[in-house]
């Protein structure tokens, strides 16, 4: 098999802040292309340290970070935002146009587009997002959730191949939930690559590949996420509690139901006690 | 770019003698290095003012900090002395570098103030010079959030650089214009969290009462008493010269030849 370069290369990289307090230890990490990636763990865990390495916002102090093969020390932030989009937690940190078309005007201002291809972006963005209707009117006026659409409009009109989203789900209504995770979806059948840190452990279960936890400025376990956040020790060791299907298992587990282990899902888990129930009442 | 040099600013938690000295001396400190700093425009006497300063620094630890603070100052010191050296013909030079120690005097005093004075204290003090709790409190709260905002403006422009913003732009104009993507997040959450903290204040009964009693209390120590005596010598000794000229020493107004 050809061995496929990572999209993102991480190499033991290390970063303290000025007073003297370390944010990333040794922290090595590879990630491909179109992967869907969720990165958790407490407060002061380094997730949001981690992430700003990746656009050049925060140069380690030692070790390399490669995006697409080239080591990004010597680029500049803005150009690897042309690579890597971030979406900081609150939206209102970059709002300042007049207008919403502004705002996104202002995000593609130095992308080498004509007029018609930005013009044309906003129509479809807009589109896209449900904010044709607030077009004209100024983002101060938005409610916090549409603020929170507008500001990953803001960088998903720039096209990056690399996405990157601060606490997403935060402060979002369940059909805001639903539009994001629609959002990624589409994004991910596109060929992008989505690094989400997030402290919603039902979301993660749910619907991401991936898991990193951080802990200390570490990283503690890299891999599937239905084998981490099951995995007892390192729930705990990251300050997290178990995903409710999985602690609703160890219930049922409990009085005497066992439950197959390749049940991760609440689709899964309904079918598994329908069929559970039938074949009880059937029997008797 | 980076906000750390409002750190030069902010309260800095030691154990030193300038540390536990009542925030009202520290107060007297700064007001009467500032007017030190105003009498003269002669190089000499602002030179040994600022050496003056010096054992205060040392004494509270604030080395690091202090050379921080003057630092990020680099810029204003260069156009100052760019200004004055090409529009004043007569000693240009000299009054510019005059200029410049008179600014770093009332920076270093100023920032030895905000890096010793816990914000808490610089409420009971104020207080206990009768200013309103309302106004005394609001000038702490002020304080207080210095460090807040600083971050905030600093999350601020790693959001607007995440799309593309660009720091550096080549002319006055565009450095302007460049500001806005900055300035307008900034002010908009920080008029945000004042209401948010108005109304988290009336929430807890702020102002319900008109006496108000304090879990911490100030006293003025031997040693306070000691350094305002120093200062206020100080400072009358140096008006004493500044308007008795025949006393001012002919050294005294030496100047560069440029």
């Amino acid at each position: 098999m050809e061995a496929v370069n990572p999209l993102i290369l991480i190499d033991e990289i290390e970063f303290s802040y000025p007073n003297n307090t370390f944010a990333l230890r040794n922290i090595s990490l590879k990630v491909n292309k179109g992967e869907l990636i969720s990165i958790m763990g407490q407060n002061g865990a380094g997730k949001t340290t981690l992430i700003r390495t990746l656009n050049g916002l925060i140069r380690p102090s030692t070790g390399s970070i490669y995006i697409k093969g080239e080591k990004i020390d010597s680029k500049s932030v803005a150009e690897l935002s042309k690579i890597v989009g971030i979406i900081f937690q609150n939206p209102m940190h970059q709002l300042f146009s007049n207008t919403i078309e502004e705002e996104l005007k202002f995000s593609m201002k130095n992308l080498d587009l004509s007029k018609e291809e930005i013009k044309q972006k906003i129509d479809v963005i807009l589109n896209k997002f449900n904010l044709e209707k607030y077009r004209d009117r100024s983002p101060f006026n938005l409610s916090g959730g549409e603020a929170k659409k507008l500001a990953i409009a803001s960088i998903i009109c720039r096209d990056p191949e690399i996405i990157i989203f601060d606490e997403p789900t935060l402060g979002q209504d369940a059909k805001e939930i639903d539009f994001f995770l629609e959002l990624i979806h589409n994004e991910i059948e596109k060929g992008k690559t989505i690094v989400m840190v997030t402290h919603n452990i039902e979301f993660t279960f749910e619907n991401i590949p991936r898991i990193i936890l951080m802990a200390n400025g570490k990283i503690i376990a890299d891999g599937p996420t239905e084998k981490v956040l099951t995995n007892e020790f390192l729930v705990k060791k990251s300050s997290l509690i178990l995903p409710q299907i999985q602690q609703f298992k160890q219930g049922l587990k409990e009085i005497g139901i066992k439950v197959p282990n390749e049940i991760f899902k609440l689709n899964d888990m309904i079918m598994f006690l329908n069929n559970y129930l039938k074949i009880k009442l059937s029997k008797e | 770019m980076s906000l750390e040099f409002l750190n030069a600013f902010k309260f800095l938690r030691k154990d030193t003698i300038i540390h536990r000295l009542d925030p009202r001396v520290k107060l007297i400190f700064a007001i009467v290095y500032t007017i030190n700093a105003l009498m003269f425009t002669e190089m000499i006497p602002l030179f040994l003012i600022f050496l003056s300063l010096i054992p205060f620094i040392l004494l509270g630890k604030l080395v690091k900090q202090w050379i921080k603070s003057i630092r990020s100052l680099a810029f204003l010191f260069i156009f100052i002395i760019v200004i004055n050296t090409l529009f004043i013909t007569n000693n240009g030079f000299s009054f510019s570098i005059a200029m410049i120690i008179r600014i770093s005097i009332m920076i270093s005093a100023f920032s030895i103030f905000f890096l010793t004075v816990d914000p808490n204290d610089l409420a009971l003090s104020l207080i206990s010079m009768k200013i309103p709790y309302e106004f005394a409190f609001s000038f702490s709260l002020a304080f207080r959030f210095v460090p807040t905002i600083a971050n905030e403006a600093q999350n601020i422009i790693d959001s607007q650089q995440s799309r593309g913003y660009e720091m550096q732009k080549k002319g006055i104009i565009n450095q302007i214009k460049n500001l806005f993507p900055l300035l307008v997040p900034l002010i908009i959450s920080s008029i945000k969290r004042a209401f948010n903290v108005a109304e988290a204040l009336e929430s807890r009964a702020f102002g319900s009462k008109k006496e108000r009693t304090f879990y911490f209390s100030i006293h003025y120590t031997k040693t306070d008493w000691i350094f305002t005596f120093i200062l206020c010598f100080i400072l009358l000794g140096l008006i004493f010269i500044r308007f008795q000229i025949i006393i001012m020493p002919e050294w005294f107004k030496w100047s560069l030849p440029l």
